[in-house]
């Protein structure tokens, strides 16, 4: 009984994935007869179809906007995790940042960003995002969990603070400075609203050219699954890499 | 002690990055929201300063109440079953061999694009158009208020299950064996050993996941973007989601801001209320 519960629901989470995997394959005669039981087949033909809608500069454009993020992300939390590692006072900044969700935000980041002359460039989607509470409270975590006594041999040993900070505390933290990159890169990845109201058409990132195929073609399963398959490969490749750790990152997180 | 001071000013300057960006995109706009809404600015032409007007004028707007109506309606829908869902299987799955296993499993929908998962749903559960419509009953969620809503949150219940299965399951782990042990010994059927004694351990979990949760309820309109628009008639229509129709699709940014300004108020009382709650655990 119990397991039987167990698969229903784990079954039932998965289900729009086997789905998109299978649809994405699909040929698009049972697609437009609206019916699946008409037939089984398997047909490249979808993926083909996404090359004239514009969905491979779209998904590289993607990668390095939110590759770039990431980074950028990961590095500034490691020295800010290491600064309020070393006692400075400013863990209630990053709390207070953390109770206020970033969504809420849209329209007054909308307007500091048209301040700034920044609307409608590629900047409007990496600097907004260069820092994160978050991304900052995993690596925090995971700094508090090393013995402090590394920090001070090594400065004895007259390594400046720089130096200790990459060469003896961030080997030590890296895998989870590599689960806080894969959350802040999926972040990123998966932002709708703000990209469509910050960028125009031009710089749309892969997601918001998703939803508005969607919207231009809503019946076709194939195409439209095809791209969502291959929109979300990038992610689950990183995913299924570092899932051990990502899972154990966020526990920690959890714990604390 | 040599250099001391020195060293904490390094360190200070370490952080410097991290608040800079802050600073500018996030502290600089949660002040700027104030200026903002008193004006009346379509994003294209110069601002015109209205004063309060804004907010007058939200606290008459219908539809501004309906959707605080939509959000406590979602909320009242999502944090209820987020918990029990979260509890359940974190229980159902403890210390069985597939554990791991499930837990990546619920992990991945909350990390995968919403875009993509959204598309997935919806090619699936369309009513008209959808795969499954042409051989399972697929209420009319597009039509029908009620199912709307319950598509919306099953959606985000879908997208965050996994986060409330590992907290809870964090927390199951933390009980120390000998008290199930005891109650076992003193003839408690597995039933009530969940149901007295590992339950009321839970209650750390259940605050935590509350927080998170009403979080979650304040923002999470994206789903709503994507799925139902904020329709039929308004009845998914959720406060940010309101807040972002306004702004981007009326292009009256002045009176989003004002509306901003009271989700915002909205949202710290919330964070406050749970400050206190989490204090008492």
């Amino acid at each position: 009984m119990r397991h039987a519960l167990v698969f229903l629901i784990v079954l039932a989470v998965l289900l729009p994935f086997f789905w998109m995997a299978y649809a994405a394959f699909l040929p698009p005669e049972i697609v437009y007869s609206g019916d699946l039981r008409s037939g089984f087949g398997f047909t490249l033909e979808n993926l083909k179809k996404l090359a004239p809608e514009g969905f491979w500069p779209r998904l590289f454009f993607s990668l390095w906007v939110s590759g770039a993020v990431a980074l950028a992300q990961v590095l500034t939390a490691l020295l800010a995790a290491y600064a309020l590692w070393n006692g400075v006072r400013l863990w209630a900044v990053f709390l207070f940042t953390l109770a206020i969700p970033a969504e809420l935000l849209l329209v007054p980041l909308f307007g500091v960003l048209h301040q700034l002359r920044l609307l409608d460039t590629p900047w409007a989607l990496l600097l907004p995002f260069f820092a994160s509470p978050f991304t900052v409270l995993l690596v925090y975590q995971a700094m508090r969990s090393l013995p402090y006594a590394l920090v001070e041999a090594a400065r004895i040993d007259g390594a400046g603070e720089g130096r200790i900070l990459f060469s003896v505390v961030a080997p030590l933290v890296f895998p989870n400075l590599v689960a806080a990159g894969v959350l802040a890169f999926a972040a990123h990845w998966n932002l709708v609203l703000f990209p469509r109201v910050a960028v125009g058409e031009r710089y749309w990132t892969l997601q918001v050219w998703i939803a508005d195929l969607a919207r231009r073609y809503p019946a076709d399963w194939g195409l439209l699954s095809a791209a969502a398959l291959f929109s979300t490969l990038p992610l689950l490749l990183l995913y299924l890499l570092f899932e051990r750790k990502i899972v154990e990152t966020f526990e920690g997180s959890v714990k604390g | 002690m040599r250099g001391t001071r020195l060293r904490r000013l390094e360190h200070g300057l370490f952080a410097l990055p991290a608040l800079g960006f802050l600073g500018v995109f996030f502290f600089y706009p949660f002040l700027e929201v104030l200026r903002f809404s008193t004006w009346r600015w379509s994003g294209l032409k110069a601002p015109e300063p209205v004063g309060l007007r804004s907010y007058a004028e939200l606290f008459a707007d219908p539809l501004f109440w309906q959707s605080v109506k939509a959000t406590f309606l979602f909320t009242l829908w999502v944090l209820p079953s987020f918990l029990l869902l979260s509890i359940l299987i974190a229980l159902l799955i403890e210390g069985q061999p597939y554990e791991r296993f499930v837990k990546g499993a619920l992990f991945l929908p909350g990390l995968v694009t919403v875009g993509a998962a959204s598309t997935a749903w919806y090619t699936l559960l369309a009513p008209d158009y959808g795969a499954l419509a042409a051989f399972l009953p697929i209420p009319a969620w597009d039509q029908e208020p009620f199912w709307a809503m319950a598509m919306v949150v099953a959606f985000t219940l879908w997208r965050y299950l996994g986060y409330g299965v590992l907290v809870v399951s964090a927390h199951l782990k933390a009980i120390p064996p000998e008290l199930v042990e005891a109650a076992r010994v003193d003839g408690a059927r597995p039933f009530e050993v969940t149901r007295y004694v590992v339950l009321p351990l839970l209650r750390p979990a259940v605050l935590f996941l509350l927080v998170v949760g009403s979080v979650l309820a304040l923002q999470s309109y994206v789903a709503v973007f994507l799925l139902t628009r904020g329709g039929p008639y308004g009845a998914t229509r959720v406060l940010g989601y309101f807040v972002y129709e306004l702004g981007f699709e009326n292009f009256r940014l002045g009176y989003a801001a004002a509306a901003t300004a009271v989700l915002l108020v909205l949202t710290l009382l919330v964070a406050l209320a749970q400050g206190k709650l989490l204090e008492e655990r």
